[in-house]
Formats: C-alpha cells, sequence, structure tokens
C-alpha cells in the first residue's frame, strides 16, 4: 500500500489530505500506523510536537489567564454586585440602572463621544502629511523620526507641558497676545467643555506621529505607476490624492482609526490624571478615568466594575472590527 | 494646504516653488512637535525667580529635584520594571508564538484566539479585581507585582506578533531540523529564537515605551516612594512642588529622557513593528 | 579550577551580603513606622516633620518615616492601600466625616485615651464615631484651624477702604472703591493646598451656609430637613457667584496658580484662605496683612473655626502600641509647643499660638462674640463635598447657575441611602 507522502508542513504530517485531496480511508490510515484514540494518527512525530505545543504555550497561557483573563471575567461579575473592595454582595442589573441614571455618568459617556469626533482631525494631518512626504521628499527619515519622537514621551511629561500651554498665563495665551489678540483669554482649562477640548488637541498633537508612520508604510505599498499614469492624464495632487491615494489606502485609514480610537479610550488615563484630575466639574472625566475614580476615590468598586464592562465591550467592538476587516483584506 | 494643490496641471508637487512650501510645512511642524522639549529643557535651567522673569540661567531647579524626589533610586525602580517586563513578555512571546505557528496542537487554535482576544481587555477595566487580587496575594508595593501585571499587558499583542513572525519562516526549515534529528526543543532555541530577534527587538523597544510611561499600574500597586518608577514619581510631586514649574520641567525632562533615547537608537524596529501588523 | 575559585568567591560574597543585611534587620530592635500625610503647605508639614524628630529623641528605638504624598490623590492613595493593607502605619485625617469615611480603617483609640485626656481636646466631638465621645476617638488633631480671609492693610489705605468688611454690602463696597484704584479685591485660583487644581469652595461656603444658617441647622443640611435649593441657600450662593462677574475677583478664577504669591505680592487686596497659611502671610508681609472673618452675611458674626486634620492609626498596621505613642506624644506639652512654634494654633486646651494673626482671630471668637462654626465640609457626607467640589467652582466661574450648582449638591445627597442621612452621623 501506499502511504502518502508527509506533507510539506511537517506540523500538520498526518492530517493533511493526500496528495490528490483525498483524506485517507480508515484502511490506509491503519496500514499507515497512522490511527490512535478517537481515529488520530498515532504519529510519534506529531505526538511529540503536539506535547511541545503544550509546554511552550503554557508561560503565556498561565501569564495572560491569570492576570488578564482571571481579571475581566471577576470584572465582569462584579459588575452586578455592590463591591468596596473587601465585601460584595450580588444585585443583579441593579448596577446598570444605577450607574446610567447619574447624570455624570451621561456626561462621561458624552465625552467619550466627544473624542471620537476629534479622531477624523487626528487622521487627516498626518494622512496630508505623508502625502506630502511619501518616500520621496529628500530628508522624509528625519522628519519622520521627529514626528514620531512625541510617542515615546510618557503622557505624564506631555500633560504638565501642556498645562503650561493653556494656562491662561501659559504659551498659547503668550501666542495670542504676540498676534494682537491679546484680550482673548480662551483659559481653556477652566472651563469644562473647552478643557476637553485641551485635552483633544493634545490628543491629535500626539497621535499625529503614530499614524503619520501609518500612512506612510501606506503609500508605500502604492505602485508608483499608478501616480504617473495619472499626471501623464493631467491630473493636479489634489486630484491625485482624492481620488487615488485614500481609496488606495483605505485599509490604512481604517486601522489608524481603530488605533486612535482605542488609544482615546484606553490610553489617556496618564494625561487626564495630570492635566485635569477629570475636570473642572466631569468636563475631562472619560470613561477610564471614571472607572478609577469609582474605585480609588469613591470606593465604589462594584460600579468600577459595572463601567469597566461598558468600557471594555466597547474597546472589544471595535477591535472586532479590526479583526473583520484584517480577515477581509487577506 | 489648499494652495499647494492648486498647481499648473501635469507638473505635479515637485515643483520648485511648492517644493519650497512644503519644507516650510514640515518645518512648522517640525517646531510644532519638538517645542515641547524646548520647553522643558529653557525651563529647568532656570531658578524659579529667573522662570517668572523669562530669562536666566541656573542650576538651581535641577539641585531641588534631586532633593525633593528620590531620582536615583527611581529611575533604578524604572529600569528594573522595565527590563524584567521585557525579559518575560519575549519570553513567554517567543514560546506562545513558536507553539502557535509550529506546534500546532488539537486547541491550539482555541487558545491562540483566547490569547489574541486578551489584546481587547483595557486594564482600567481589570484594575479593580487585579488590585484586589494582588492585594490578596501580597504582591502590593513589590516591584515583582508591578512585572507581572505589566508582563500580562504586553504579552498578547507580542505573542501575536510572533506568531505572524514566526508563520513566515518557510516549513522546510523546520522540516529539515526534524529530519536531522533535533527535538522541537533545540530547534527553539537553536534555529528560531536566533531568526527572530528582528522581531524581538520590536517588540523590547514597544514595551519599553509602553511600560516606562505608564502610570496607573505603578500609582496603584507601588505605594511607597521608594519602590515608585520615575514616571509616577513624577505624577505625584507633592504638593508644594507643583508650582515650582522649573523643578517639573527638568522632571518631566530626566524622567521621558530613557525612553526616547532607547527610542533614537532602535527607530527602525518600531517602524517595521508597526507596519508588520498590517502590511501584507 | 578557576571557575571555582571564582564561584566560590562569589558565594561568599553573597553569603556575607546576606548576613549583614540580616544582622541590621533582626539584631537592631528599632520599629519604624510609617506616616503619610498630605499637607501641602509649610506650616503642616514643618510641625509633622518636627514633632516626628522630637518624638524620636525621646522614644529611642522607634522612628518614624514621614512620606509625603500629593494632596489632590491623597486620599484614594490611602483607601487603595488600606484595602491591601499595605498602607502606613499613621495617616493624617480629615476630622469629622471625613474620618468617619475611612472608620474601618482607623483604629478606635478609646482603650488608650481616658475621658479627661479627651476632654482637653477642643470640639473633640467630631473626632469621634457618630459625633460621640463615649464612642471612643479617631483622630488626634494637629491644630485648630480657621477659615478666614486676610486682607491687605496697605492696599486697603491706598484704595480708601476705611472699614474691615463685614456684611455682603460691606464687601461690595470694598471692591468698588479697590477696582477704583486699579487694585484686584480678590484673588482665587488653584487651591493652595492642592487638593485640586481649581479652588476649594468650602471654605467660601462654609462661610455662606453660616452667614443664614445656626450651627444646629447645619444638621438639617446634612439630613435633607434644609435642602441646598431651599431659597436662603441659593440666594447666598447667587452673591457669592456674582463676585466674579462683578469684577470682585481676579478674570481667572478657576485656574491662576500660586494665589497666595500673587496676594503676598500685593496683585490682590483679600485672599479666602485657612489659619495654616497664617505664617505664611506673617512672614512675607509681616504688620501689613490681618485677618478678617469673610463677610459673607448680612448682619451676622461668625467664624469658622474648626480642629481639621490630625492623625490616625491605622488598624492593619503591625505596630499599633508604637504608633499610639505617637499620637499620645502629640498630646504633651513639648509637642503642643512645637506646634504653636510652627506658626500654628495648638488644639489642646491650655496652650497657646505665638502667631499674632491666629491670635487675633481667637479674640474675634472669644471676645467680640464671634459664633463660632465647623467647617461644613466636614459635617456633610463625602459625596455632597464631591460634588460641590466641581459644581460650586463651575458655578463661581460662570459656567453654569448657582441654582443649577444647588440642584447638584441636592441631587448628590437624595443619591445616599437613609443610613447615610439619618440622626446618626455616619461616614
Amino acid at each position: 500500500m501506499h502511504c502518502p507522502r508527509a506533507a510539506r508542513d511537517p506540523s500538520t504530517a498526518a492530517e493533511t489530505l493526500k496528495s490528490d485531496g483525498r483524506r485517507p480511508s480508515p484502511q490506509e490510515a491503519a496500514s499507515c500506523g497512522w490511527t490512535g484514540r478517537g481515529g488520530l494518527p498515532r504519529d510519534p512525530l506529531a505526538v511529540r510536537r503536539r506535547r511541545a505545543g503544550i509546554v511552550f504555550t503554557l508561560p503565556v497561557v498561565t501569564l495572560v489567564g491569570i492576570l488578564l483573563l482571571y481579571p475581566i471575567a471577576q470584572t465582569v461579575y462584579h459588575s452586578f454586585t455592590v463591591w468596596d473592595g473587601i465585601t460584595s454582595h450580588w444585585v443583579g442589573t441593579a448596577t446598570y440602572s444605577q450607574l446610567f441614571a447619574k447624570p455624570e455618568f451621561v456626561q462621561v459617556l458624552e465625552n467619550n463621544a466627544l473624542l471620537v469626533l476629534s479622531i477624523p482631525v487626528a487622521i487627516a494631518l498626518p494622512l496630508g502629511v505623508a502625502f506630502l512626504i511619501q518616500s520621496k521628499l529628500r530628508g522624509w527619515r528625519f522628519f519622520r523620526s521627529v514626528f514620531f519622537l512625541p510617542t515615546a514621551v510618557s503622557w505624564v511629561v506631555i500633560a504638565y507641558v501642556a498645562i503650561r500651554f493653556f494656562a491662561d498665563d501659559g504659551i498659547l495665551q503668550h501666542l495670542l497676545n504676540g498676534v494682537g489678540l491679546g484680550f482673548w483669554h480662551p483659559n481653556m482649562l477652566s472651563n469644562e467643555r473647552s478643557a476637553l477640548i485641551a485635552v483633544m488637541i493634545t490628543f491629535v498633537w500626539s497621535m499625529f506621529g503614530t499614524n503619520l508612520i501609518i500612512f506612510l508604510a501606506g503609500m508605500a505599498t502604492v505602485d508608483q505607476e499608478l501616480y504617473d499614469a495619472a499626471r501623464v492624464d493631467g491630473a493636479g495632487s489634489f486630484t491625485v490624492l482624492t481620488k487615488i491615494t485614500i481609496p488606495l489606502l483605505r485599509r490604512f485609514i481604517q486601522f489608524a482609526f481603530i488605533v486612535t480610537l482605542i488609544a482615546a479610550f484606553t490610553a489617556l488615563f496618564s494625561l487626564i490624571f495630570v492635566m485635569t484630575s477629570g475636570g473642572p466639574g466631569y468636563g475631562t472625566t472619560t470613561l477610564e478615568f471614571f472607572i478609577y475614580e469609582q474605585a480609588f476615590q469613591t470606593g465604589d468598586f462594584g460600579l468600577a466594575s459595572t463601567a469597566g464592562v461598558i468600557l471594555f465591550l466597547a474597546v472589544a467592538a471595535v477591535g472586532l472590527m479590526q479583526l473583520r476587516f484584517f480577515k477581509g483584506e487577506d | 494646504m489648499v494652495e499647494l494643490r492648486a498647481e499648473p496641471e501635469g507638473r505635479g508637487w515637485r515643483h520648485y516653488g511648492s517644493r519650497a512650501v512644503v519644507y516650510a510645512l514640515l518645518a512648522l511642524i517640525t517646531v510644532v512637535m519638538l517645542y515641547p522639549f524646548y520647553y522643558m529643557g529653557i525651563n529647568s535651567v532656570r531658578s524659579l525667580d529667573q522662570y517668572y522673569a523669562g530669562h536666566g540661567f541656573s542650576l538651581t531647579s535641577w539641585r531641588n529635584l534631586f532633593h525633593t524626589l528620590p531620582i536615583g533610586r527611581q529611575l533604578l525602580n524604572s529600569t528594573i520594571i522595565t527590563l524584567s517586563a521585557i525579559a518575560i513578555i519575549l519570553a513567554v512571546s517567543t514560546t506562545g508564538g513558536y507553539a502557535f505557528a509550529v506546534l500546532r496542537y488539537r486547541a491550539s487554535r482555541l487558545v491562540f484566539v483566547a490569547i489574541v482576544a486578551a489584546m481587547m481587555v483595557p486594564i482600567q477595566s481589570i484594575i479593580a479585581p487585579e488590585f484586589v487580587n494582588l492585594a490578596h496575594w501580597g504582591f502590593i508595593n513589590h516591584r515583582y507585582g508591578a512585572i507581572l501585571v505589566y508582563a500580562a499587558l504586553g504579552a498578547p499583542f507580542a505573542t501575536f506578533l510572533m506568531t505572524v513572525y514566526f508563520q513566515r519562516i518557510p516549513v522546510d526549515v523546520v522540516e529539515a531540523a526534524l529530519i536531522d534529528g533535533l527535538g522541537y526543543g533545540r530547534i527553539f532555541f537553536r534555529i528560531m529564537l536566533p531568526l527572530a530577534v528582528p522581531a524581538m527587538a520590536t517588540i523590547a523597544v514597544l514595551q519599553f515605551i509602553f511600560v516606562w510611561d505608564d502610570l496607573l499600574v505603578g500609582l496603584l500597586f507601588l505605594q511607597n516612594p521608594d519602590v515608585r518608577p520615575i514616571t509616577v514619581g513624577l505624577a505625584t510631586i507633592p504638593s508644594q512642588h507643583l508650582l515650582d514649574i522649573p523643578l517639573l520641567m527638568a522632571g518631566s525632562l530626566i524622567s521621558a529622557l530613557p525612553a526616547v533615547i532607547v527610542y533614537l537608537l532602535f527607530q527602525r524596529y518600531l517602524m517595521s513593528g508597526l507596519t508588520m501588523g498590517i502590511s501584507k | 579550577m578557576r571557575k571555582l575559585i571564582v564561584g566560590l568567591v562569589a558565594l561568599a560574597a553573597v553569603a556575607t551580603a546576606g548576613a549583614s543585611y540580616a544582622a541590621t534587620s533582626i539584631g537592631s530592635g528599632t520599629v519604624t513606622l510609617t506616616l503619610w500625610h498630605n499637607y501641602g503647605t509649610s506650616g503642616n508639614t514643618t510641625a509633622t516633620v518636627s514633632l516626628a524628630k522630637a518624638f524620636e529623641k525621646t522614644h529611642p528605638g522607634i522612628t518614624i518615616k514621614v512620606v509625603s504624598q500629593p494632596t489632590a490623590n491623597y486620599f484614594s492613595l490611602l483607601q487603595a492601600a488600606s484595602i491591601s493593607k499595605t498602607g502606613p502605619d499613621i495617616s493624617v485625617q480629615w476630622t469629622g466625616l471625613f474620618d468617619l469615611k475611612y472608620e474601618k480603617f482607623l483604629l478606635n483609640l478609646k482603650p488608650y485615651f481616658s475621658a479627661a485626656e479627651m476632654a482637653k481636646i477642643n470640639a473633640v466631638r467630631y473626632m469621634a464615631p457618630n459625633f460621640n465621645p463615649a464612642k471612643g476617638l479617631l483622630v488626634m488633631p494637629l491644630e485648630n484651624q480657621f477659615y478666614m480671609g486676610f486682607y491687605n492693610k496697605a492696599l486697603f489705605k491706598k484704595a480708601g477702604v476705611k472699614a474691615v468688611p463685614r456684611t455682603w454690602s460691606g464687601l461690595f463696597a470694598a471692591c468698588t472703591k479697590l477696582k477704583a484704584a486699579g487694585i484686584t479685591p480678590m484673588v482665587y485660583g488653584a487651591d493652595e493646598q492642592g487638593i485640586q487644581s481649581s479652588p476649594y469652595p468650602w471654605y467660601d461656603m462654609s462661610y455662606l451656609m453660616a452667614g443664614v444658617l445656626t450651627p444646629a441647622q447645619w444638621k438639617g443640611l446634612y439630613t435633607g430637613s434644609i435642602l441646598w435649593t431651599s431659597p436662603k441657600v441659593v440666594a447666598q450662593l447667587t452673591k457669592w457667584t456674582s463676585l466674579p462677574k462683578k469684577g470682585c475677583t481676579n478674570t481667572d478664577v478657576l485656574t491662576k496658580q500660586n494665589i497666595v504669591g500673587a496676594f503676598t505680592k500685593g496683585e490682590a487686596a483679600m485672599i479666602s484662605d485657612g489659619s495654616w497659611d497664617a505664617p505664611t502671610y506673617q512672614k512675607a508681609m509681616g504688620k501689613n496683612v490681618a485677618p478678617f472673618a469673610l463677610p459673607f452675611t448680612n448682619s451676622g458674626k461668625n467664624v469658622t473655626q474648626y480642629a481639621g486634620d490630625g492623625f490616625s492609626v491605622m488598624n492593619y498596621s503591625k505596630h499599633q502600641p508604637e504608633a499610639v505613642q505617637f499620637l499620645k506624644f502629640v498630646m504633651s506639652g513639648p509637642a503642643q509647643k512645637i506646634i504653636a512654634a510652627a506658626g500654628l494654633i495648638p488644639n489642646v486646651k491650655g496652650y497657646r499660638t505665638k502667631s499674632p494673626i491666629q491670635n487675633e482671630m481667637l479674640a474675634l471668637a472669644a471676645k467680640q462674640g464671634y459664633a463660632p462654626y465647623p467647617m461644613l465640609d466636614n459635617v456633610v457626607q463625602g459625596e455632597v463635598v464631591t460634588a460641590g467640589s466641581k459644581q460650586l467652582d463651575a458655578a463661581f466661574g460662570g459656567d453654569i447657575t448657582p441654582l443649577a450648582a444647588a440642584k447638584s449638591l441636592k441631587a448628590a445627597l437624595d443619591a445616599l441611602p437613609a443610613s447615610r442621612k439619618g440622626p446618626v452621623y455616619s461616614g
């Protein structure tokens, strides 16, 4: 009996289809020594491989399981409880209704929604600059380096400088004074809405480099011939940008959108902590900061868990979108 | 930017005049991006009075900084915590990635999905039970508590990256090694690991920045100023010094510097890592 | 062979290091207490550090490690540390309902202090469970404090303000004169204690509520029998929020930094603050600065005098006897003298302060018949205080109406269960 050659991928040697596309019949499998428990092949190599696989995944599974997956299960559980960090008792969905009944929470959700509005700006600016630079401009690597630098800096540091920028006697005011607009005192950090805008501006500033890199990578995948063809046809730069580049970069734009959104929802804690402490009022309290406040200032771990579930669902939804179009594009 | 587009048809933006405009714009953006560093630098070398006056040079604020914060100690803490977390992340992500890419077993696909799904878990969502858990196990105020949490946070993405990376290695390599009689363990250490160095470098740089710059985990799990990393120390400066702007700027500079240096030295790994996630 | 020698040497080095470390920690017999404080301002910090040093001298074998935590997040850090039982042995607490909030983490000092000793503490009921001294003691106060106003004598003279304002009308009149002379009447800004990055409105709120309610009626604010939205309260809030609108204050009331500095430099004529900053003002302005009770009233005479903070022993401390010794030490004569020397008002009966400003305020209360009130934020629920800290500021800054701020206070109170606003004070 002809026993099929091992497939090209040794990791699935015995499970793959035969070279002619058929699964091995039970007789073939038996006489080639492949059957074992449950009809699966008992290829000693495969067994060794599987054992090694389990051993090699043990570290990551243990670490992530205990410190990431177990706590998220706990968060979900405790979102239905009243919990002060020491004792907890179950109250069911009362916590959710309690949370949504809080006017502060509604404002918190509004703040997150407003943050989302800043994302188009956070994408358009780097997109435009990436278009200008591409990989053609001399010294583009230097610019890329410089523009990405803020990503390496802690939000804590950025926050301290941002305070000095937006303060009433700060850099922004000096700039305004310099161009003759000194009568206008935006004093952005003292007002709920404008403080949030200040946070958004700082956020856009910091995300500039990350999104720029994404778009530069994207530009590199665009065939230069397409550009040349367009130019030959007489297209100006703006037409090239809108009709060719943007459609081709759609995937990258989507990716940048998701990266920026997740950052907006989960990476701003340090910025808010130092810059505004969530204030004035609840003006700059986003969902992630609200969770910290509830747990560690108010001491209501249960409500913090409830809010934590909502944040998790939001991030998971966005993340799933990312995976979905990943698969779709392959 | 609109004026750039209104060009003579057919000549494109490479026309000299517009090139100058482009460079000017880029220079402007450079200033905007770099201004904070300039601001920190120039104000940290002034005393408080000189800061209010707007000019002057003095190292008083730097000296005050070292008196206010245990800088040396906190820098050491940051280094220990960051490097240890990176070591653990690399260890678990390379082994895990190798297993998911090469050593597939019955449940491995499911486990892989679970690990990657863990990427969606934001630290804020789990901070409450995580804190209580660590308190029960006595991990609070010990650096290894924070190290493990950081490692767990970075592991899913790192494992995903390593899996993708290992999947790109041709199967012939492993096949040949198997034929040569190497065990899967040996294959990992002798063959896969050396090949994975660029990906490991990317992960290391990404995680260095993330862990060094983090606040939340350090703030809650390392409550004693002795074990605090520098970023947390900066954010929890005693209030009477919050008004000492030059001191704050000096502290900001020194806490930002290491991550910036790592970035400047290893930036190409960072760039390639970011694009690896989305390119074909 | 070389490897073996190197290995043995390394082993020996490690062993020696380990042995010496063990020796210092086992054989020393020293107990180290950790003390957390959130005193941003110099007077209290100086006093705390001096007290710790003096205590160490008289109690060899015990050292105190004084840790300064940022004021803005002090309580959340302390709470987190208490939940994980990794917090300090001694912590600074704010009295009144503040310490009742953390009652489950605080050691009740009843077994350690006799009734006679407790009687020597001014207004001791605010440091006891349910405000009832018979139930024990939770906080050993550091000092007696006032919420108060300070004014710049020279600037008043320059503007022709002859009498210190004692009522709303007097205040508005003084504002007009000061503005005409080009002087900022009152300066507000980021809280100097660092409690939050905007003004802490409860200094003013204490005087606002004292202006229209008796101390007994304040209990009504706690239980809700007197509504935060009642006309009297809202009228006071409206007058208060009119101060920035009328130009009685600087323009950036919510964000101005370093208001203490602005006042001492003579940029403004009046400032609302606490007695803990009196030493700073005294030192910077000498005879040019004087205290006054914030005149947020139509006719009454009232002053906010209160022992706002002190030390507590955490009940998870592993060195409770030693920690309690420190608290007892704070009551002693030498300690009270240290407190007075730091420019603070001793809170134990029988001890005096040296500071002229403080004595003036004490005289107001004692001789001029000013009714003493506690600090309002220490006797209303924490949730209301938190809501007020944000919304009262928003109203002061002109973002929302005074009525809206009052409504948010009421809403915070309404959201609480009955046990938190009943006849029994609970944190």
